[in-house]
């Protein structure tokens, strides 16, 4: 009988202590954030989209050898004699497999580094062709990618969105 | 929207326009001076995203500095003010408004005067009446569940730590259900291949006919029901107990074997837990000698010792019993955590309304908050005195249905508290716990209650 | 369990065959488990894996080894730290790299971060599972914080590729380390207010008290490990019986069950919580100052041939790796020990006779990773 009875005010306390729980907790500021109107800055160092600087780029092929997922892609640009120079022609990366591991910007010998990573964290394709992202001699950071259908090479627009400033960092 | 929109915008740190100097930037960024004593950390000034102009904010302030001084946010400060100004602005209301009920007798004087001037048949302003009244009633659980649908959100968001809808409309996502229920609306009407169509069509309709049927005789207040019905009690039992056919339909008509699963479950709960919910109520009938909800909350007015007031939650014991069990046996017709079994997400996908798409879905989820409403309604009723004030001197401030209105939204809370903290029952022990725990108890404090009324007369 | 029964009146009763995944709500991924059930009881459980399979053992043997690491991430996705730790342990046997003092214990800061963050995810979907849809999010709110010291320290929030041969990819600073400090702080009473909202919960006790009882002779022999192990009464700890990283220098207690039921595994769980935060209270106090990256790893490792094995607690068990080198620059063969694969293995067994109910409650308990079971 006693026993009974402790059972249920045992288990009748055990469920009030829960509900205090979540009473308590209704009082305290929410966390959250309201996300596509308010947005949170990653923290400095983050591995978001990939940038990369024509300019800077010397064509070492490093990033294409460290990348796990081989979804780097460049090609030495030539003088007029033909021969190889220390320039990248083209540049390309394929978001599609990008794995977001920062193998090739460490392996990067440049200063500043010539591909890095943003603190973009929204990006976001609506077909194929937008990410497979390509760099030349005058395109910005955020590259352009290659319309198939329309032959031509587009910018993405409002892809980079989380910042316009550029981190790169030097180890 | 233009940057220039936002006023209080300061200096955003300026991107870094050309390659040379990008390097630099984060370097200089990253050398905060030490300050010797740990001063209070202020709050990050808003910085707003170059590209869009939406709000940056600044990474994120834990849960370790915002609990901390809650009082310090002007957010936290601004929902409290809100909160008042809502509750202030609904008293205000209430008061301005006063007794509903007082229309009611100059309204049918009105029509019956008119009736005749127009040389209507006698009937028809009555008829005009009872249309009025039938409109009126069937807002009560369609509003509510409105209402409740958002409330809901809003309650289970903060219990989590969350904002919960807070975009519709403008005040908190007020609005929120209302483009749910529009979406609702547009979306297709799919009904399964392998479904028996006309079963699978006609359940909805089934299980949310008797939820609005169920409010007639309700009474909301003083002079303030649909239908005064001698018998009321025993008609909104009989028909909330239809509606476990429209489960069943919907269990067996999807054609899936996880709604048929999720139906029979439900059947076999519905009907246990009608006994307790039933012989709790027993004892305010033998206390209130009347199957009449507007007699039964009458029965209740008056105060003890001038102070405490004449609730049958307050008669000891055996008030207090009926009304736990009258809660739990309610949680559980209603379908809902920690007793929503038929429609337990993580096993059953989702019970009998797995196979159920746009309106016919909503109205399974309309008839769950009407179910919801009405068990409220009656506990209000039942246990809390009806349209009575809770002390003594407060009698007559406001008016009765506003004072049912509070003890109904009280009770709702309650609902959404239990489904927020707790975990799902399993079915066996569900079905355990009813037949050999709250009925045995329910018997207990018949006779516990009877013994009172022999003691007492 | 007998079949079909007859029943009274010449009427038959049948058996039903409920495909539970590979997209139901509980599953925790893409799983698949083709139950036969008669009323609310199963009579026959089969598991079906391999809808994420991505051949990851054979990828590795196409790339470098610090490139293996990227891939280990993506196993068990909820503890990638334990993955890394794992594989650059069996690799820097084969290359016979010493660690830096300070990036032992940054490893094994991050592994018990990462164990706490397991954990909390495995506390709120096991709520989700039972119903109890508070618990979640309270879980998910500390997690994100942990998640935060991830993405400070490293910059991502799920695969790291933090631990890499010889160290650890970055040395953290002071801020982060106050940071951390300030989680635990947070942490330790929320831990409490778990016990209060889920463990001792009566109706959560009632769901997983004696449901899917596996006993300690059954836990063996079906090769489980972990806390679904140690939820049987083993106490057996990779830190403990073999110690990596140092963790022979950490004073922990290595919580086990009694009876094997969900609500033993259950709370092993939240106890290995409570000694994960002790762990790193203490590795926070004794860290080492000094370089994170050890000397002589090249940046295209070629260890000599030659194997090995190493394991490390991880999160759902006993996480193991075995490298066989070749001389290349490529392992020649990976294995892993994926515990979340052995411990699935067991529901054919422990399933037949529960209710479909308790279905939902054993399959959370043993708590898999479908990323990791079929790698």
């Amino acid at each position: 009988m006693t026993e009974y009875f402790s059972e249920v005010f045992g288990s009748f306390f055990a469920i009030l202590k829960g509900l205090r729980v979540t009473f308590v907790t209704m009082f305290k500021p929410a966390v959250t954030v309201e996300y596509p109107t308010e947005k949170l800055v990653p923290y400095s160092g983050f591995r978001g989209a990939l940038l990369f600087d024509a300019e800077t780029c010397i064509s070492c092929n490093q990033c294409v050898k460290a990348c796990p997922s081989s979804c780097i892609a460049l090609e030495n640009a030539t003088n007029e004699a033909g021969k190889k120079v220390a320039k990248v022609a083209w540049y390309s990366i394929d978001f599609g497999k990008c794995n977001f591991c920062r193998l090739c910007e460490e392996a990067c010998p440049t200063k500043p580094k010539a591909v890095w990573h943003s603190k973009d964290y929204e990006l976001t394709f609506f077909r194929r062709d937008e990410m497979v992202r390509c760099w030349k001699k005058g395109f910005d950071f955020v590259g352009l990618y290659w319309d198939r259908g329309a032959q031509e090479f587009k910018k993405p627009e409002g892809q980079v969105q989380i910042q316009t400033v550029q981190e790169r960092f030097q180890y | 929207m233009s940057e220039d929109a936002k006023d209080p915008k300061p200096e955003a740190p300026k991107p870094v326009p050309e390659t040379t100097t990008a390097a630099a930037a984060p370097a200089a960024a990253a050398k905060p001076a030490a300050p010797a004593k740990p001063a209070p950390k202020p709050l990050p000034t808003p910085v707003y995203n170059e590209a869009d102009g939406r709000l940056l904010k600044e990474r994120r302030l834990w849960p370790t500095d915002m609990w901390r001084d809650p009082w310090s946010q002007p957010r936290y400060r601004m929902a409290w003010v809100k909160l008042i100004v809502l509750v202030a602005v609904a008293l205000g209301a209430a008061l301005l408004l006063g007794e509903v009920g007082r229309f009611a007798v100059p309204v049918t004087s009105f029509l019956l005067e008119k009736g005749a001037a127009y040389g209507l048949p006698a009937w028809a302003p009555g008829l005009v009446w009872a249309l009025v009244k039938i409109v009126l009633v069937l807002h009560v659980p369609l509003l509510s569940a409105l209402v409740f649908v958002w409330w809901e959100r809003k309650i289970s968001a903060h219990m989590q730590s969350r904002l919960g809808p807070m975009y519709v409309g403008g005040f908190h996502g007020w609005l929120q259900t209302v483009a749910d229920g529009i979406k609702l609306l547009l979306k297709e009407n799919i009904t399964p291949t392998a479904a028996d169509t006309w079963v699978h069509r006609l359940a909805p309709a089934v299980v949310v006919a008797p939820a609005l049927l169920a409010f007639a005789p309700v009474s909301f207040g003083k002079d303030l029901s649909a239908a005064d019905l001698d018998v009321g009690l025993v008609y909104v039992f009989a028909m909330a107990g239809v509606s476990v056919v429209g489960i069943m339909m919907a269990g067996w008509g999807s054609g899936n074997k996880y709604s048929l699963l999720g139906g029979l479950r439900s059947a076999a709960q519905l009907v246990s837990y009608e006994l307790p919910r039933m012989f709790a109520v027993i004892p305010v009938i033998m206390f209130a000698e009347s199957l009449n909800l507007a007699d039964i909350g009458a029965a209740q007015g008056g105060y003890w010792f001038g102070v405490l007031p004449r609730w049958f939650i307050f008669y000891p014991v055996v008030g207090q019993l009926s009304f736990l069990i009258f809660l739990i046996a309610s949680v559980a017709e209603t379908n809902r955590i920690p007793f929503d079994l038929p429609e337990a997400e993580s096993e059953l996908v989702a019970g009998f309304h797995t196979e159920y798409s746009g309106m016919k879905f909503s109205l399974f989820f309309l008839a769950e908050y009407a179910y919801m409403t009405l068990a409220c309604c009656l506990a209000a009723a039942f246990f809390l005195g009806g349209g009575t004030a809770p002390l003594s001197f407060l009698d007559g401030f406001l008016p009765s249905w506003a004072w049912f209105l509070g003890k109904v939204l009280a009770l709702v809370f309650c609902f959404l508290w239990f489904r927020w903290t707790f975990p799902r029952f399993r079915v066996d022990r569900l079905m355990d716990f009813n037949w050999k725990f709250l009925l045995p108890w329910s018997f207990a404090n018949i006779a516990l209650a009877g013994l009172y009324v022999m003691v007492l007369s | 369990m007998s079949s079909t029964q007859p029943l009274p009146h010449g009427l038959k009763s049948d058996q039903l065959f409920v495909n539970l995944g590979p997209q139901h709500p509980s599953t925790h991924g893409v799983l698949r488990v083709g139950l036969t059930i008669e009323g609310e009881i199963v009579v026959k459980a089969v598991p079906d894996v391999g809808y994420l399979h991505r051949g990851t053992e054979k990828l590795a043997e196409l790339r470098g080894y610090p490139q293996c690491v990227v891939i280990s991430d993506r196993w068990d996705y909820l503890s990638a730290m334990n993955n890394n730790l794992m594989f650059c342990l069996a690799a820097e046997k084969l290359l016979k790299v010493e660690v830096p003092e300070r990036a032992q214990h940054l490893r094994v800061v991050m592994c018990e971060l990462n164990r706490i963050a397991s954990h909390l995810l495995f506390f709120g979907t096991y709520g989700i599972d039972l119903g109890a849809f508070t618990a979640f999010l309270h879980a998910f709110r500390e997690r994100e914080m942990v998640l935060d010291l991830f993405e400070m320290s490293c910059g991502a929030r799920l695969t790291y590729n933090y631990i890499r041969l010889g160290g650890v990819m970055k040395d953290v600073d002071a801020a982060w380390l106050a940071k951390c400090r300030e989680f635990i702080e947070f942490f330790k009473p929320r831990l409490k207010e778990y016990d209060d909202l889920l463990s001792f919960n009566p109706i959560f006790l009632d769901r997983t008290k004696g449901v899917g009882r596996i006993s300690a002779k059954q836990a063996v022999a079906w090769a489980l490990s972990g806390p679904n192990l140690r939820g049987s009464g083993v106490s057996y700890d990779a830190r403990k019986f073999e110690p990596y990283c140092g963790y022979e220098k950490y004073d922990f207690e290595v919580p086990v069950g009694k009876d094997g039921d969900c609500w033993d595994r259950y709370y092993c769980r939240v106890l290995e919580m409570h000694q994960s935060v002790r762990i790193i209270e203490a590795a926070l106090g004794m860290m080492a100052e000094g370089p994170v990256m050890g000397k002589g790893v090249a940046k295209v490792p070629k260890p000599p041939p030659g194997e090995a094995y190493a394991h490390v607690e991880g999160a759902r068990g006993d996480l193991g790796c075995h490298l066989v080198a070749d001389g290349n620059a490529s392992p020649y063969r990976m294995h892993i020990r994926a515990p979340s694969f052995i411990n699935l293995a067991i529901l054919q067994e422990m399933l037949v006779g529960e209710r479909m109910s308790d279905v939902i409650a054993i399959l959370g308990s043993i708590d898999i990773v479908l990323g990791e079971v079929d790698r």
